[in-house]
């Protein structure tokens, strides 16, 4: 009983780290229709931004907004130099984005080294019977619902969030009526990027900075935002919360490996019965 | 297109010319992933034979001749292993190759070397098995390291064993062995776990561990991603009551990845660590950080390159010829060398090194405090099944289930 208790806090803190690294891909995938392959780059260098900033002596809560602005920025100028040009050309960015996360990957490499001190997590844990979890890891089911809270927000209350849907899902008409689309999608573009710099920066303790650390994430995060469809946050909510937190309860009780295979079988069962995600059919447009 | 490929067949004929009349001294090869994931061992591993050479170099060189380095990046990848061993093997003309990080790098260029009789250097820890008439191996195998460890483990913490592995097969051969010296020494493995390199979040493998309730755990963590595992042990408090052992923890520096609060009091064992204590380390630690900084700790990889290098040396002077069989002979002939490492000696059947397997604890500077030494360490699996003496044509890969 204590073991199933564990099994399913550990497994929603899994399947909220995953829905963490998932968001500034969905967004960004979701609102612009740019599939960025450089995601886990950018969530690399949101990890060596807070990094750089607390060696520097910043504290780590506040190298969090550090690197979220660090990210920001160049996603913007990456927006603005390369993603501009090649929108509706979904697999030339693609290939684009795939370039750009190997030049930051050597780049990282040349610049970081291949080892770098990690930070590690605040050493709290509390017990379940018989059982001790780490606080931190569990503390990332709070962070992803506020972050979930946090984008919608500002996707429906705000001017921004009400230009930048225009501006996707009517670029002609959001034009006509005066919107700067270009404008909107390069910070639509840079909000993606710096998400994926916090998702770098809150899992630091978790998951050390190395120049690699991107592969690990952005092909679960990629399937996530592929099962989820057309309706970005919920949908990527509840694909991450559902295939996340099914390998890991598969992972507990067989392997890990099983838990990697459960995750890419559903994922294969899933487009079979949504082949638009499935979220497809859903009324709802966030 | 046909002045194109004059021009080219011209420039080649330039190229080559100019490398005939260019002849210094023996020539070797050198292949490491000087870019790309694996570079935080291959960078060391090239630094070492550089520095290698450089000092046998100013005592004379080989054959009273320096010796000519020609060296390549293998960018991670395999297939350029291959690519760039036929190379410098058919267009450069080496008299011996330095190569190779991962056991399929190994793998991938032991056929070509057989073929072309050419003496290889293999320097990094591995699985163990590899028997070949023209390959040697100077980093230490599994059997080796873990013939030790366990049986430090048991003694110190207690019989029952967990294993934390990779899901290839370093990780499943190491296993096994954890298995076999569990049971030589009264001890138990009571759950293992075998995970993907890709794995990053190591929650269900910690409540495993928590369920089987073992005394200690060997963790052989590859790879950034595996790093984290150790953080997460000890985030989760398990470090205080659950002892941590490794054979692989610091052969890529993880020392300097982990926090203090989580690297210290992990357990490691190799053939190397830079807090050896002995003279020859001393010189070796001086001569690399004044060549390449101090920045970060040198590897036990790196050890294994420089003690490949001095044997072959030590082998080409003794024979007085750099020639395949000449050389084979010489390293046969029970060669030993002071290394960084404390003395090594070469096994003639089996072709790997007997040397001393240290086990360190690591504390809270990133680095390590050496507990105990064992001193001149046989490969042991490998001098059971490989007899390179008696049976010179055996080219295997043994591997315990066979």
């Amino acid at each position: 009983m204590d073991y199933f208790a564990t099994v399913l806090i550990s497994s929603l803190s899994s399947a909220s780290i995953l829905l963490i690294a998932t968001l500034g891909l969905a967004v960004v995938f979701g609102l612009m229709g740019v599939i960025n392959l450089a995601h886990g780059e950018f969530i690399m260098m949101g990890a060596y931004s807070a990094l750089t900033a607390t060696q520097l002596g910043i504290p780590f809560i506040l190298a969090i907004p550090v690197a979220v602005l660090v990210t920001m920025v160049f996603g913007a100028l990456v927006e603005i130099i390369i993603i501009r040009r090649l929108y509706g050309r979904l697999f030339d960015t693609m290939l684009a984005t795939w370039g750009l996360s190997l030049a930051l990957y050597q780049g990282a490499v040349l610049i970081f080294g291949s080892v770098s001190p990690g930070i590690g997590m605040p050493q709290i844990n509390f017990n379940v019977g018989d059982y001790t979890l780490a606080a931190y890891p569990i503390f990332m089911i709070l962070v992803a619902a506020v972050m979930l809270a946090g984008i919608y927000a500002l996707l429906t209350r705000t001017v921004y969030g009400m230009k930048a849907r225009a501006a996707i899902q009517v670029p002609d008409m959001a034009r006509a009526i005066g919107i700067d689309s270009a404008r909107t999608n390069t910070l639509t573009f840079a909000i993606g990027c710096g998400l994926a710099g916090f998702a770098g920066a809150i899992l630091l303790p978790i998951v050390p900075a190395t120049p690699s650390m991107g592969f690990a994430f952005v092909i679960k995060a990629f399937l996530t935002v592929v099962i989820a469809g057309p309706v970005t946050l919920a949908g990527s909510a509840l694909a991450a919360i559902g295939v996340g937190t099914g390998a890991s309860v598969v992972a507990s009780f067989m392997t890990s490996v099983a838990g990697d295979l459960f995750f890419f079988i559903l994922t294969v069962v899933l487009l079979r019965l949504y082949p638009l995600g499935v979220s497809a059919k859903w009324r709802i447009k966030l | 297109m046909k002045t194109i490929l004059s021009g080219v067949c011209a420039l080649a004929l330039t190229a080559s010319l100019s490398m005939g009349t260019a002849v210094a001294g023996t020539k070797i090869g050198a292949i490491f992933d000087l870019t790309g994931g694996l570079n935080i061992y291959g960078i060391q591993q090239n630094n070492a034979l550089q520095l290698a050479v450089e000092e046998i170099n100013a005592n004379g060189g080989v054959l009273g001749e320096p010796i000519e380095v020609i060296s390549y990046d293998a960018q991670s990848e395999l297939s350029k292993y291959t690519q760039f061993a036929n190379t410098a093997i058919l267009r450069d003309k080496i008299t011996a190759l330095f190569a190779g990080l991962t056991s399929s790098s190994r793998e991938a260029i032991r056929p070509i070397v057989r073929k072309a009789n050419i003496p290889y250097f293999y320097s990094s820890l591995y699985e163990g098995g590899a028997c070949d008439k023209v390959t040697f191996v100077t980093g230490s195998s599994a059997s080796q390291q873990m013939s030790k460890l366990i049986e430090w483990g048991v003694s110190t913490y207690g019989p029952k064993i967990y294993i934390m592995a990779p899901d290839y097969n370093f990780g499943t051969i190491s296993a096994h062995w954890v298995h076999e010296y569990a049971t030589r020494n009264g001890g138990e493995v009571v759950g293992e776990d075998f995970l993907p390199l890709t794995v990053s979040d190591y929650a269900p493998t910690l409540q495993k561990i928590q369920a089987a309730k073992p005394d200690f755990v060997v963790a052989l963590p590859v790879g950034a991603n595996q790093t984290g595992f150790l953080e997460q042990f000890a985030a989760a408090g398990l470090k205080d009551r659950i002892g941590i052992v490794s054979t692989n923890y610091g052969s890529g520096n993880q020392q300097v990845v982990v926090s203090p609060q989580a690297g210290k009091g992990i357990i490691a064992s190799a053939g190397y660590f830079m807090e050896v204590a002995n003279d020859q380390n001393a010189k070796f630690v001086k001569k690399w950080q004044a060549k390449y900084g101090t920045d970060t700790p040198i590897v036990s990889g790196a050890v294994d390159v420089w003690n490949a290098v001095h044997l072959w040396a030590l082998a080409v002077n003794k024979a007085n010829s750099s020639e395949t069989e000449a050389v084979i002979k010489a390293l046969e002939s029970g060669l030993s060398f002071d290394a960084p490492n404390g003395k090594v000696s070469l096994d003639s059947k089996s072709h790997h090194l007997n040397q001393n397997i240290y086990i360190a604890e690591g504390n809270a500077d990133h680095g390590f405090d050496i507990l105990v030494t064992f001193t001149d360490v046989p490969a042991v699996f490998e001098a059971d099944k490989c007899d390179l003496v008696k049976d010179p044509g055996l080219a295997e890969h043994f591997t315990p289930e066979s």
